[in-house]
């Protein structure tokens, strides 16, 4: 993720960090409120669009996925075929008749097309932000306390995530998944992630005292200066509020604004 | 582990409001505690590397009882305190919902539950290990699963009482659903339970003074290492 921030170059990766923070809760705030599945259809392509004007590659965005949808449909298995409605197809189960309904197939693609519409724009946003940005983001828009926590485990957790997977790969090659039953494995996992979090600490000892000899006084300087959004960035948020009204009259009020057409 | 897995919409708006204001308290009260003990540098950069693991752990999948992901909720209270436990969590929540494990909206919902699961962990282990002279592995066994316990619980209530956006379930029905999700949640965090016993033993052995302050060990010849001071 880090690696296409530093390195990426694209309008994405220039445009004002100000304005991709803010665009993410509008985003969020629009996929709660919009229902309609065309809508949400409408979002995710920009979203879509928005990773692809970053010059991000899409094998990334692909694995990444897995997350979100996993969890769509582990959570809406439970769902779809319970809600009511017109049914699909009918099928028997230990006795009891379980039907997919229409209903259900769309709760789990209005579910499934939110998700994926915020997980792509937030990852292009974090993929197309430098550290030095994201820092200044931090220290501006959280207390002191969270935003060092944040930046500190931030700056550090893709080396911790490579260290562990290292282990576990490394684990794998002497067989160690060969090891079998509940207290082989336990003991086997345990000591990995034990180790991990002894390592954990003893790296923010040395990172403590290496902070208080380069006299750290509580917050992180700021050194890169981050521009604020232009007349466009203005343009691109006030655009997304607008939106957000819209979505929040016609779904909240009635169809005053919207139903003109 | 208890952890809302649901993605951004899966609640309507005023819940998502709701929770993260909720939420939003209880940091404040968190970020207050930890302040008030003067924390050092040290114990700033051991919480931001204990986020790092955690977060790496909690993508792990480990083979144990057909699949278990775990979340350590428990294991920060027991070893950074409760206060600086629930700021790891939220911490751990905005990086999950970063790559769509969870959503933006809910990351107060997640903090909510997550922080249930930390403080119960802290006290119960100090319960079990120093008031009951339990061992390592059975307390840490003990305030793991009694915390999840309670946690998906609460997962029940809080997505129960906000009702899935887009289901026109029942609030019953939904809820009936959502028993299953507890049920085994509850079998998870027994499972969890195991594992985080052996970490807290095996921390035990090879570091036992990183759990001086949650046992309240005394060092030599002096008094206790932080006992009750904990946040």
């Amino acid at each position: 993720m880090t690696f296409f921030a530093e390195n990426g170059n694209s309008v994405i990766h220039r445009m004002s960090p100000w304005t991709k923070a803010a665009m993410l809760p509008i985003i969020v705030v629009l996929v709660t409120l919009v229902a309609d599945l065309y809508w949400l259809l409408i979002i995710y392509a920009l979203s879509l669009g928005f990773y692809a004007a970053g010059r991000l590659p899409v094998k990334v965005l692909v694995g990444w996925y897995t997350f979100p949808i996993i969890f769509v449909v582990t959570l809406a298995v439970l769902f779809m075929f319970t809600v009511p409605g017109d049914q699909l197809f009918q099928f028997s189960l230990l006795g009891k008749s379980i039907a997919l309904t229409d209903h259900g197939v769309l709760l789990v693609l209005t579910l499934l097309l939110r998700a994926l519409a915020v997980v792509t724009y937030s990852l292009a946003v974090f993929m197309t932000t430098r550290y030095n940005q994201i820092a200044h983001l931090a220290s501006r828009t959280m207390p002191q306390t969270l935003a060092n926590l944040f930046l500190l485990s931030y700056r550090f957790m893709f080396e911790t995530f490579d260290e562990v997977s290292d282990v576990l790969d490394a684990m794998h090659s002497r067989n160690g998944n060969l090891a079998k039953g509940v207290s082989r494995q336990g003991r086997l996992y345990a000591g990995i992630i034990g180790l991990a979090f002894v390592h954990a600490f003893e790296r923010g000892e040395r990172i403590g005292k290496a902070m208080e000899a380069r006299g750290w006084t509580g917050s992180f300087p700021v050194v890169e200066k981050v521009m604020m959004p232009g007349a466009g960035g203005y343009a691109i948020i006030a655009f997304g509020l607008a939106m957000v009204a819209i979505a929040g009259i016609s779904r909240y009020v009635g169809t005053i604004v919207t139903g003109w057409w | 582990m208890a952890h809302i897995h649901l993605e951004d919409g899966g609640l309507a708006i005023q819940w998502v409001v709701l929770w993260n204001i909720v939420a939003v308290l209880l940091l404040a009260l968190a970020m207050y505690l930890f302040r008030r003990t003067k924390p050092s540098t040290r114990k700033l950069a051991i919480a931001a590397m204990c986020i790092a693991v955690g977060f790496a752990v909690f993508q792990i999948e480990i083979p144990v009882f057909g699949g278990l992901h775990v979340n350590l909720t428990p294991f920060f209270g027991i070893i950074v305190g409760p206060a600086l436990g629930i700021l790891c969590v939220f911490v751990i929540n905005v990086f999950s919902a970063a790559v769509g494990h969870g959503g933006w909206g809910m990351i107060g919902a997640n903090t909510i539950v997550n922080a249930v699961e930390v403080v119960i962990g802290y006290y119960l282990y100090r319960v079990l290990k120093v008031r009951l002279s339990q061992g390592r592995f059975e307390s840490a066994f003990g305030a793991t699963s009694v915390a999840l316990a309670v946690s998906a619980v609460l997962v029940v209530l809080i997505v129960g009482i906000s009702g899935i956006q887009g289901s026109n379930l029942s609030r019953e029905a939904t809820l009936n659903n959502l028993t299953v999700i507890a049920i085994a949640d509850i079998v998870t965090g027994i499972a969890e339970g195991v594992l985080t016993g052996y970490i807290v033993s095996f921390i035990g052995r090879v570091r036992p003074d990183l759990l001086g302050d949650t046992e309240g060990i005394p060092e030599k010849g002096g008094k206790p290492v932080g006992a009750g001071t904990s946040v």
